[in-house]
């Protein structure tokens, strides 16, 4: 970036839920209804995108380190499926087609880590629909801005609580990777890469609403909803 | 941009270029198991400052860590006020003084405030025109800035679980002072799957030239 042609970056902050909420309007109409029709048709839209989460108050006996993880995998699971979608649509250029590159490979590279800590306890991946979010560059940038700064907070909430120090270690090296993924991105929408002096956590059920809004997450592996109580019933 | 000045000033870290590099590697072409095994590998790093702390994490050691953050902060403030004082930067580079040096003077509250009478004078420091020098400026930021970063994911694990939840919001936002300034430099901002912390000895040896007393 040329040094005589000053760069200022937007000083507002970025709205993570309003960029969701945008995305969703974007997706065109017939998608959009197409999507409501199937998970209707499915059952209740609410209780099937809800039941794709890793149930967090799970009476299974599984310690909370495990529901950590499979939570932090879960969000792997949709960034990567989200960056991989994008680079293999090929709809992006320059600058954002690298970053969707690189920070695929980040993401794809996270998934693997916790499915192999995890084991046969890894949840399974869900089915992800990205509503065409994924072939425009506009609602590429919006959501990945989202989705970064989503996968900070959610990190910086869940690591106090995680009890092992290597998968603390783990966490913590992974935390810091997605706050530079916000940057990037940020910096390539044009806001400020460091907003605040200070970042904010974001418990594991604001970020699962946030997600929710986005009816990206489509449907559960069967295998794993079996197992799974629903959340809203009585 | 200039690469010359950035070899010499991260100099006393090609140890963690090459460990960057390894990871980097691994994260990428290897798979989970040998990212597992960085991951190993710099949690072991990291016990070095709290080394005589139980796995708990104490008060005291909370103390010593945020302390060292708190001299990281001192220095980062320090950094930019000169930078911006030397009156050279413009553009991206100069807004990224103001925001982040801001931040940096933010963070130097917020030790202080927790660490209370025991947070000591703050040493003098001496930048030269590693701070003033457009062209060594983005630099030297990235090397303060992934340091300090390296640093606190180091440190952390060895926090008790309250003060880590504090420390963290501050991790995150050098976090993204790193990824910014290597975006100014025309570095990827994410150059690796996971963060390799580093060591507070590697750390001393980065600071070392700017702390005058």
């Amino acid at each position: 970036m040329p040094e005589s042609d000053p760069v200022f970056l937007k000083v507002d902050d970025f709205d993570v839920d309003g960029a969701v909420r945008e995305a969703f309007e974007r997706m065109p109409q017939h998608t959009r209804s197409g999507f409501l029709g199937r998970a209707a048709a499915a059952g209740a839209a609410a209780l099937g995108v809800v039941a794709a989460w890793p149930d967090l108050a799970s009476a299974q006996p599984q310690s909370s380190d495990t529901k950590i993880l499979n939570f932090a995998l879960t969000l792997e699971y949709l960034q990567a499926s989200f960056y991989t979608e994008a680079e293999q649509i090929g709809a992006l250029r320059g600058a954002l087609a690298h970053q969707a590159h690189v920070v695929g490979m980040h993401e794809r590279a996270h998934v693997k880590a916790f499915k192999q800590l995890l084991g046969p306890a890894a949840i399974k991946e869900p089915t992800f629909n990205f509503h065409g979010v994924t072939e425009n560059p506009d609602a590429f940038r919006s959501t990945a801005v989202a989705f970064e700064d989503l996968a900070t907070a959610a990190y910086k909430e869940q690591a106090p609580l995680i009890k092992s120090k290597s998968y603390l270690a783990g966490a913590l090296a992974i935390h810091s990777v997605e706050a530079r993924h916000a940057a990037w991105i940020r910096r390539l929408a044009g806001f400020l890469p460091a907003a605040h002096a200070f970042d904010d956590p974001l418990s594991d059920a604001k970020v699962v609403q946030i997600v929710n809004s986005t009816h990206f997450v489509t449907l559960r592996d069967p295998q794993t909803s079996m197992k799974a109580k629903p959340r809203f019933t009585g | 941009m200039v690469e010359g000045a950035q070899t010499r000033i991260e100099s006393p870290g090609e140890g963690r270029e090459r460990l960057l590099a390894r990871v980097s590697r691994a994260s990428l072409f290897k798979g989970s198991v040998a990212v597992l095994g960085a991951l190993a590998g710099a949690a072991v790093g990291g016990a070095e400052l709290a080394a005589s702390a139980g796995s708990g994490g104490s008060a005291a050691t909370d103390r010593e860590i945020l302390t060292y953050g708190l001299l990281i902060e001192r220095l980062q403030a320090a950094f930019y006020a000169a930078a911006l004082a030397g009156g050279q930067l413009t553009g991206e580079a100069r807004q990224f003084a103001q925001v982040v040096g801001a931040d940096e003077q933010a963070h130097v509250s917020y030790l202080s405030a927790a660490l209370g009478s025991s947070a000591g004078a703050s040493p003098r420091f001496r930048f030269g025109d590693s701070a003033t020098d457009p062209a060594k400026f983005i630099a030297t930021a990235i090397s303060l800035e992934e340091t300090g970063l390296g640093v606190y994911n180091g440190q952390a694990i060895s926090l008790t679980p309250k003060t880590l939840a504090a420390a963290a919001r501050v991790v995150s936002v050098e976090a993204r002072h790193a990824a910014w300034a290597r975006a100014i430099a025309g570095k990827d901002p994410a150059p690796v799957a996971v963060d390799v912390p580093i060591t507070v000895a590697q750390a001393k040896q980065t600071f070392k030239p700017f702390i005058v007393a």
